[in-house]
């Protein structure tokens, strides 16, 4: 498992899938210091189930799932820190509502908003959706069939677009 | 708010993430020299202490029931079996439900995986409906030969009374404690730490997961 290239390759793929970590930790945890501690647990997780690794599906699916189930059942416990340095760094981005400065950032912080109110598994859905993976695949990280995934979806879809005109000044 | 604007909102959050996040390698590969660590080492000390506790506990009953066996009161000898029975019972499905939350596969489908783990960790409540029922035992292990056949007629009324209402409080828990009465105010009074917000929050989902394979 810590073979030099083993562990080179799971560099590349934790690098080029990032985004999915910050967005994820970000939807389940608004606390930022939790959050650093979802994000380093969500990667130490990975790291252990990355020889089981299942050629058959994404790394992208892989990841999400490990991801979500993590940040699901995890971030709740109190975390004992590591003595380990965080290994993402950046400022999230996230959008405070006194500070959008336009429409799309402000419909941007309400959507973070309405993302981060729903239930747990309405939220993997909701991100799943957005970050525009097929039915497929959404059907295979969450564990349903496709129909039951499209039906969910237009539910939600429908709450977060009446949750949006009431934001429409009359 | 159509479909499209929806997901350009969301990719405009990307492009705001891909100039503000580095992932650190030299902090990531740290990660990968981390050993997997034992079960053991996973669990909070906390949880080592109650373990450790709680067999200790029953160690000693266990010792002093089979040390007295022959000419301790029958009574004694009935209550303390009992007592260790039932700890004996919740210190195995605490253990067990630990090991099993522990083997879980994190990789598997979000549906899945977190059935599993909160169907586990909902069992918790079992455990706590388990040990109440030791209630009544705490009350008739100090009855002795020579207060059943010589005791005042008053000391008996105030010990069957004390036995019965201990009784019937850990038969009234027995059936209550469970997650249809979290709103009540005796059981938040109760289960009012973290750890019970978690077992909460997972029939809690056990719910929601069930209304997701319905449909």
């Amino acid at each position: 498992m810590n073979s030099p290239d083993q562990s080179a390759l799971f560099l590349n793929v934790i690098d080029a899938h990032k985004g999915i970590i910050f967005k994820v930790a970000n939807s389940y945890c608004k606390d930022p210091e939790s959050r650093k501690d979802l994000m380093q647990e969500i990667i130490l997780q990975l790291w252990r189930s990355f020889d089981r690794y299942d050629q058959q599906y994404r790394y992208s699916t892989w990841l999400y799932r490990i991801a979500l189930n993590v940040a699901i059942s995890y971030y709740r416990k109190t975390i004992t820190r590591r003595s380990l340095s965080i290994p993402l760094s950046g400022d999230l981005p996230l959008i405070e509502d006194s500070h959008a400065e336009t429409q799309s950032e402000y419909n941007l912080h309400h959507l973070q908003q309405f993302i981060a109110g729903l239930k747990d598994l309405d939220k993997a859905l909701m991100l799943l959706y957005l970050e525009e993976r097929s039915y497929k695949e959404i059907a295979e990280i969450m564990g349903i069939t496709e129909t039951n995934v499209a039906t969910k979806i237009s539910r939600i879809k429908t709450i977060l677009k009446q949750n949006f005109l009431t934001l429409i000044p009359s | 708010m159509l479909d499209t604007e929806l997901i350009q909102l969301w990719k405009a959050y990307d492009k705001k993430l891909e100039t503000s996040i580095a992932l650190n390698r030299k902090n990531t590969e740290a990660i990968t020299k981390i050993k997997v660590g034992s079960l053991l080492n996973s669990l909070r000390p906390l949880k080592i202490f109650t373990i450790l506790i709680g067999i200790l506990w029953v160690l000693f009953l266990d010792i002093l029931v089979i040390n007295l066996f022959s000419y301790g009161s029958t009574l004694f000898l009935i209550s303390a079996g009992m007592v260790s029975l039932l700890n004996k019972i919740a210190i195995g499905l605490y253990v067990y439900q630990i090991v099993l939350i522990h083997q879980a596969d994190i990789d598997e489908p979000v549906l899945a995986t977190q059935a599993k783990l909160a169907r586990l960790k909902s069992s918790t409540l079992w455990i706590a409906r388990i040990l109440i029922l030791q209630l009544p035992f705490w009350t008739t292990f100090y009855w002795s030969k020579s207060m059943i056949e010589q005791g005042p007629i008053m000391l008996w009324i105030l010990q069957i009374f004390i036995t019965l209402s201990f009784s019937l409080i850990a038969i009234w828990f027995f059936v209550n404690i469970k997650f249809e009465n979290k709103e009540k105010k005796w059981f938040k009074f109760i289960f009012n730490d973290q750890e019970w917000n978690n077992v909460m929050r997972s029939v809690e989902l056990l719910h929601d997961i069930d209304d997701y394979k319905n449909g």
